[in-house]
C-alpha cells in the first residue's frame, strides 16, 4: 500500500501575530513556521498504515521556509520518500496548493493520500477536497480512524456533535485525517541527523498553479475586544440572586 | 619445649594427598569461574578508565582498608563488615603463611617460620581475627533477623506470584553460614589440638582455643565422639573451606575481589558528566540495544552488587511507590549479561518473570522488555543511588544509555514528548516563543545589560524555569535587583539563551542536548563576560561539567557562592538580621552532583537565619522529584510525590516554618507541595533570594513586617 502525506507549513502561533501593512495578510517578517499540526496527525495515520500493512510513505511538501527540516523529520520518522514541490509562491491559496500537489502526485503510484484535515491559516478544510477533484478520486474529510479491509478502506468519519459515521470506500482516495490512532510521534534530533544524511531530497516542479477560482481575503482584523466579566462574590444566595437578575436581564 | 604445632598432624600420606587434589581442583574451578567473568567483560566497549592507575590505585585500597564507603551512614553495618573483613584478611595471610611455611620453607629450606616466639604471636593475632570474625558475622545475622528495609528483596515493579527471589535469600544464608562454621570448626580444631596435647603452657597464647578445649572436655563432647574428633573435624573444616573457595565467583561472594576493582575505576564524575555517543556508534543508535554496547565498567558494576539496598531506600521514586529500584535494575542487567555474555550463570541466580520470558532471549529489548519503560522514566536522576552505593555502581549512566534507546523509539510520554518538541522548536520547555525569554526583565526599573553587545564581569545565565514560570520570574527580579543595587555588572543574553540542555541529557535526548550546547556555546562564544552565574543548579551543572567537552570552558558560580562572595566583599550590605527559623532543602544538582552545601549554610549564618537541618541533608539530600525530566511526566500516579514527602520531613522539626530552597525548579515544585499537602499554614516556602531581600531592605519596620515571627 503506497500512501502519499501532503505537508504544509503554517504561521507558529507561540509569536505574536501582526497583520501586514496591505491589510490583507499576515506580516510574514517576523513568522515563524511549524508544520501543520494536523499533517503531523496525516502523517503518523500513514506510517501506523504502512507498518500494519507494509507499503511505502511518502512525504511531499511545497518548497519554502524550513521545509527541508520537516521533510527529514518526515524521513526520519519513517517515511520512504521525501519530495519537495517547487515553483510555487509564497502563500499559495488552498486552490493553488492543491493544482501544485496534484500536479505532483499525479504521476506517483499510489492508494491513499492522507492530507490534513484542515490548518490554522484556513480553517476551511478544503485542500484534500480540492486536491481530490484534481486527481478524479473520493474523498472523505474529518477521519478518525481507517482500517484495510481488502482493496477497500473503512473509515471513520466525525459529524458535529458526536455523530460517527462508517465509510466503506475503494482505493485509491484523498482522506483527510482529523486525528491518528495515536498521538504523532516524536523524532529524537540523531534520527533527524542521520536521515539528513542518508536520505534524497527528490524535486518535483509544481508545474503551473494557475487555478483562476477561489476566494480572496478583503481585509484582514484581530478580534475586536469587547465587553468583560463579572466576578460574582458573596454568600451561595447572594450569587443566585445576581445570576438571576443577569439572566432576568 | 618447642612452642609450634604439627600441620597434617596424624594424617596418613594418602590423606594428605587428597587434600592437596582437591585444593588444587577447587581453585582451578576458582580460577575458571573469574576467567569467564573477565571474558565477559571483555565483550564490553571500552572504558577510559586506565588515566592515573597508580592514584586510582591508592584511592580504592584507602576505601578497602577502612571500609570507608560501608561505614558512611551506616555505623553498624560499617563496623560488622570491618571486623568480618579485616579478620577474614589477617586470617588468610595466616593460612597463607602456614602454607608457606609448610609447602616451602620447611621443605626447601629445612627451616620453620611459626615457631618460637613468632609462633605465639601469630597464634594470638589468628585467635583476636577469628573473634573478631564471628562477632563481625554474628552482628549481620542479628541485622538481617530485624529485617531492615534495605534488605527487603520484595520487587516494585511486579506481583510478589510474579516473580521468586528465594535464590538471593539462600545465597545471603550460605555466604553467611559458610564463612561462621569454617571459623567456629576451626577454632575446635584448635581446641582439640591443645586437649590431645595436655595443655601445653606456651597455648595460653591461643586464648579462644584454650577456651574452647575446656569446654568441650568439661561438657563430655570430646570424649563422646573418640580420639579421632581432631582429624574428622580438621576434614570438616578443610572442605567447607574448599566448598568455600569454588562458591566465591558463582555467588554474592565475588565481591570480595571484584568490587576493589569496582571501586578502583569508578569515575568520579559519573552521572555529573554523562558520556558521549560517538560518531560513529550514533550512525546506528543512541541508545543500548546489545550487551556488547555496555562498556566493561558497566558488566563489572551488574556483579559488584552486593544487594546492601542503600540504593534501594534512598531512591525518591522507589519511595514514591514507582516501579523503579536501582537495585533491581542492577540486579536484571547482571542475569541478562550472565545470560548473554557467556558469564558464569550464579549457582543461586535470579531469574526473570514468566512474561519476560527466558533471560537468554534474544528478542527481549534490554530497554523495554528487561527493564521496563516505566522503571526507567521513574527516574529522577537525582544520583542518591551512585552517591549511596559503596562499591562505586555508576547506575545512573546505565539508567540514561537505556533511556537513550527509549527517545529513539519514541517510546514516552506525551508530555515529555511536548516538553522535547518545545525545547527543539523553542530552546525553553514552556512553548514560548524565545523572543519572549527575557520578557521578565521588562518590570524591572532598569534595564540589564545584554551581554552579547555590552561587556559585563557577570553573565547570567537564567535558564528555562526562572524566564518562563511566572512564580519563579519574581524570584528572578530581586535576584536582578539585588545585583544591580550593588553594582554588579552582569549581564543576560535574551532571546540568544537555550535551555542549557541538563535535563534533556538526563531523558536520553542525546541529539538535542548536542544541538543546545551547540547553539548555547556558539551564543557564549559572542558574548563578553568574564564569568558565569546561574540561579539553576541544573544548568549549574552541565555548564560548568558538560560544556568543556564540547569546547565551552567557563568559570560557573551558583548564585548562593555569588551573593556570599558579594556580601564578603561589602558590595551586598545586609541592614537586617533576620529572625527565621528555616531548614534548607539541597538541591540534588547543587549538594549532592556538585558538593556546593558550604555557601547556602554560610548565607543564613551571616543573615541570622537560625537553621535546623532536617535528617536527610547536604549530599543526602532527598529529591523533590522533578529532575530527570520528571517535571514533565505524569506523577499522578506516585503514591506519593517526592516533595511531599520531603515537607512532611520538614514539619517534623521542632519551630521550623519555613522551607529554604536554592532552584528555581524546587521553588515550583514546593510551592505546589505545600498546598497539595494541605501545609500552607504551617510551611512557606522561600528561596534564598526571598531572604537576602529582607536582609538588605533598608527600613526596618518593612523587615519585620515581611519576615515572619517565629521562635517565640
Amino acid at each position: 500500500m503506497n500512501i502519499i502525506v501532503p505537508i504544509k507549513q503554517v504561521p507558529d502561533l507561540v509569536e505574536e501575530l501582526e497583520i501586514d501593512s496591505s491589510g490583507t495578510g499576515l506580516d510574514r517578517e517576523w513568522l515563524k513556521f511549524k508544520v501543520n499540526e494536523f499533517d503531523d496527525h496525516a502523517l503518523e495515520e500513514a506510517l501506523l498504515l504502512k507498518e500494519e500493512h507494509g507499503g511505502t510513505v511518502t512525504a511531499i511538501a511545497l518548497d519554502g521556509g524550513d521545509i527541508d527540516k520537516a521533510l527529514f523529520a518526515a524521513a526520519a520518522k519513517g517515511a520512504d520518500r521525501v519530495v519537495k514541490v517547487t515553483g510555487g509562491g509564497d502563500t499559495p491559496s488552498n486552490h493553488e496548493a492543491a493544482r501544485m500537489f496534484a500536479n505532483a502526485i499525479g504521476g506517483m503510484d499510489y492508494d491513499i493520500v492522507c492530507t490534513g484535515v484542515q490548518s490554522v491559516e484556513d480553517r476551511d478544510g478544503q485542500l484534500g477536497v480540492i486536491l481530490a477533484r484534481y486527481l478524479n478520486v473520493p474523498q472523505i474529510s474529518v477521519v478518525t480512524g481507517v482500517t484495510v479491509a481488502g482493496d477497500k478502506l473503512t473509515v471513520i468519519k466525525e459529524y458535529g456533535g458526536g455523530t460517527v459515521a462508517e465509510f466503506e470506500t475503494s482505493m485509491p482516495v484523498v482522506l483527510g485525517i482529523q486525528a491518528a490512532r495515536e498521538a504523532p510521534r516524536y523524532v529524537p534530533v540523531a534520527k533527524v541527523r542521520r536521515a539528513m544524511k542518508s536520505t534524497e531530497l527528490e524535486e518535483v516542479s509544481g508545474g503551473s498553479a494557475d487555478v483562476n477560482t477561489g476566494s480572496h481575503v478583503n481585509k484582514m482584523f484581530k478580534p475586536e475586544v469587547a465587553g468583560g466579566a463579572e466576578m460574582i462574590s458573596g454568600s451561595d444566595d447572594d450569587m443566585a440572586a445576581r445570576l438571576a437578575e443577569i439572566i432576568k436581564g | 619445649m618447642n612452642e609450634t604445632r604439627e600441620v597434617f598432624r596424624n594424617f596418613p600420606v594418602w590423606m594428605q594427598i587428597a587434600f592437596y587434589v582437591a585444593a588444587l581442583g577447587m581453585t582451578a574451578f576458582f580460577i575458571y569461574g573469574f576467567y569467564k567473568k573477565y571474558k565477559k567483560y571483555r565483550k564490553g566497549r571500552d572504558a577510559d578508565r586506565f588515566n592515573n592507575v597508580a592514584g586510582r590505585f591508592m584511592k580504592a585500597l584507602g576505601m578497602m582498608t577502612t571500609n570507608s564507603t560501608v561505614f558512611k551512614r551506616d555505623i553498624y553495618a560499617g563496623f560488622a563488615h570491618w571486623l568480618i573483613f579485616w579478620g577474614f584478611i589477617v586470617m588468610l595471610i595466616g593460612t597463607a603463611i602456614v602454607m608457606l611455611d609448610h609447602d616451602f620453607i620447611e621443605l626447601f629450606f629445612h627451616y620453620r617460620l611459626l615457631q618460637g616466639t613468632f609462633y605465639l604471636w601469630f597464634s594470638l593475632f589468628m585467635d583476636i581475627a577469628g573473634v573478631g570474625f564471628i562477632v563481625g558475622l554474628l552482628m549481620m545475622m542479628f541485622r538481617r533477623a530485624k529485617k531492615p528495609p534495605q534488605l527487603n528483596y520484595e520487587r516494585v515493579d511486579l506481583k510478589k506470584e510474579e516473580y521468586d527471589r528465594g535464590a538471593y535469600k539462600k545465597d545471603d544464608k550460605a555466604f553467611i553460614w559458610l564463612l561462621l562454621i569454617i571459623a567456629i570448626s576451626g577454632f575446635m580444631i584448635e581446641g582439640l589440638r591443645i586437649m590431645s596435647d595436655g595443655y601445653p603452657e606456651f597455648e595460653v597464647w591461643s586464648p579462644v582455643g584454650w577456651q574452647v578445649a575446656h569446654l568441650m572436655e568439661s561438657t563430655g563432647l570430646a570424649a563422646a565422639l573418640g580420639a579421632s574428633l581432631h582429624m574428622y573435624i580438621w576434614w570438616f573444616h578443610g572442605i567447607i573451606v574448599l566448598i568455600f573457595i569454588g562458591y566465591i565467583p558463582y555467588s554474592k561472594a565475588m565481591h570480595m575481589l571484584l568490587d576493589y576493582a569496582n571501586l578502583m575505576f569508578v569515575d568520579d564524575m559519573a552521572a555529573k558528566k554523562l558520556p558521549r555517543v560517538s560518531e560513529e556508534k550514533q550512525k546506528e543508535a543512541m541508545g543500548y540495544v546489545k550487551l556488547e554496547d555496555f562498556t566493561w565498567k558497566e558488566l563489572l558494576d551488574f556483579d559488584s552488587c552486593t544487594k546492601c539496598g542503600r540504593c534501594h531506600v534512598v531512591c525518591p521514586a522507589n519511595a514514591s511507590g514507582a516501579p523503579l529500584s536501582p537495585r533491581d535494575i542492577i540486579l536484571d542487567m547482571r542475569t541478562f549479561a550472565n545470560s548473554n555474555g557467556g558469564g558464569t550463570a550464579e549457582w543461586f541466580n535470579q531469574s526473570f518473570t514468566k512474561e519476560k520470558g527466558k533471560p537468554g532471549d534474544k528478542k527481549l529489548a534490554i530497554a523495554g522488555d528487561i527493564i521496563s519503560a516505566e522503571t526507567l522514566w521513574a527516574c529522577t536522576s537525582c544520583m542518591a543511588c551512585v552517591e549511596a552505593c559503596p562499591v562505586g555502581i555508576e547506575h545512573l549512566t546505565t539508567i540514561v544509555n537505556l533511556r537513550r534507546t527509549l527517545v529513539e523509539e519514541g517510546e514516552m510520554e506525551d508530555s515529555l514528548q511536548d516538553a522535547l518538541m518545545n525545547i527543539g522548536d523553542y530552546g525553553n520547555s514552556f512553548g514560548k516563543s524565545d523572543r519572549m525569554r527575557a520578557k521578565w526583565t521588562k518590570e524591572l526599573d532598569f534595564k540589564i545589560p545584554d551581554a552579547r553587545k555590552e561587556e559585563v564581569d557577570y553573565l547570567w545565565f537564567v535558564g528555562d524555569f526562572a524566564s518562563y514560570d511566572v512564580r519563579v520570574q519574581e524570584l528572578s527580579r530581586k535576584v536582578a535587583t539585588i545585583l544591580h543595587n550593588a553594582g554588579v555588572s552582569f549581564g543576560i543574553l535574551y532571546e540568544g539563551e537555550k535551555n542549557s540542555g541538563n535535563d534533556v541529557r538526563r531523558i536520553g535526548e542525546e541529539g538535542l542536548f548536542e544541538m543546545l550546547v551547540e547553539d548555547n556555546i556558539e551564543t557564549l562564544s559572542g558574548a563578553n563576560f568574564k564569568e558565569i552565574f546561574t540561579t539553576d543548579p541544573h544548568s549549574f551543572n552541565t555548564l560548568k561539567n558538560e560544556y568543556p567537552e564540547f569546547g565551552g570552558n567557563y568559570i560557573v558560580h551558583h548564585y548562593t557562592g555569588l551573593l556570599l562572595k558579594l556580601i564578603g566583599e561589602g558590595k551586598i550590605k545586609l541592614n537586617n538580621k533576620l529572625q527565621h527559623h528555616a531548614t534548607y532543602h539541597d538541591p540534588c544538582y547543587l549538594g549532592r552532583y556538585n558538593g556546593e552545601t558550604v555557601a547556602p549554610r554560610e548565607l543564613f549564618n551571616v543573615m541570622g537565619v537560625k537553621l535546623t537541618e532536617m535528617p536527610r541533608n547536604k549530599e543526602n539530600s532527598f529529591c523533590c522529584g522533578a529532575g530527570g525530566g520528571r517535571i514533565w511526566m505524569d506523577d499522578s500516579k506516585l503514591d506519593k510525590r517526592p516533595s511531599e514527602m520531603r515537607i512532611e520531613e520538614a514539619l517534623a522539626l521542632d519551630g521550623v516554618n519555613t522551607f529554604i530552597v536554592a532552584c528555581p525548579k524546587d521553588y515550583a515544585m514546593y510551592s505546589d507541595a505545600v498546598k497539595t499537602s494541605g501545609n500552607e499554614d504551617k510551611m512557606v516556602v522561600m528561596d534564598m533570594i526571598d531572604l537576602l531581600e529582607e536582609a538588605v531592605l533598608v527600613d526596618t519596620d518593612d523587615a519585620s513586617h515581611v519576615s515572619m515571627e517565629i521562635d517565640s
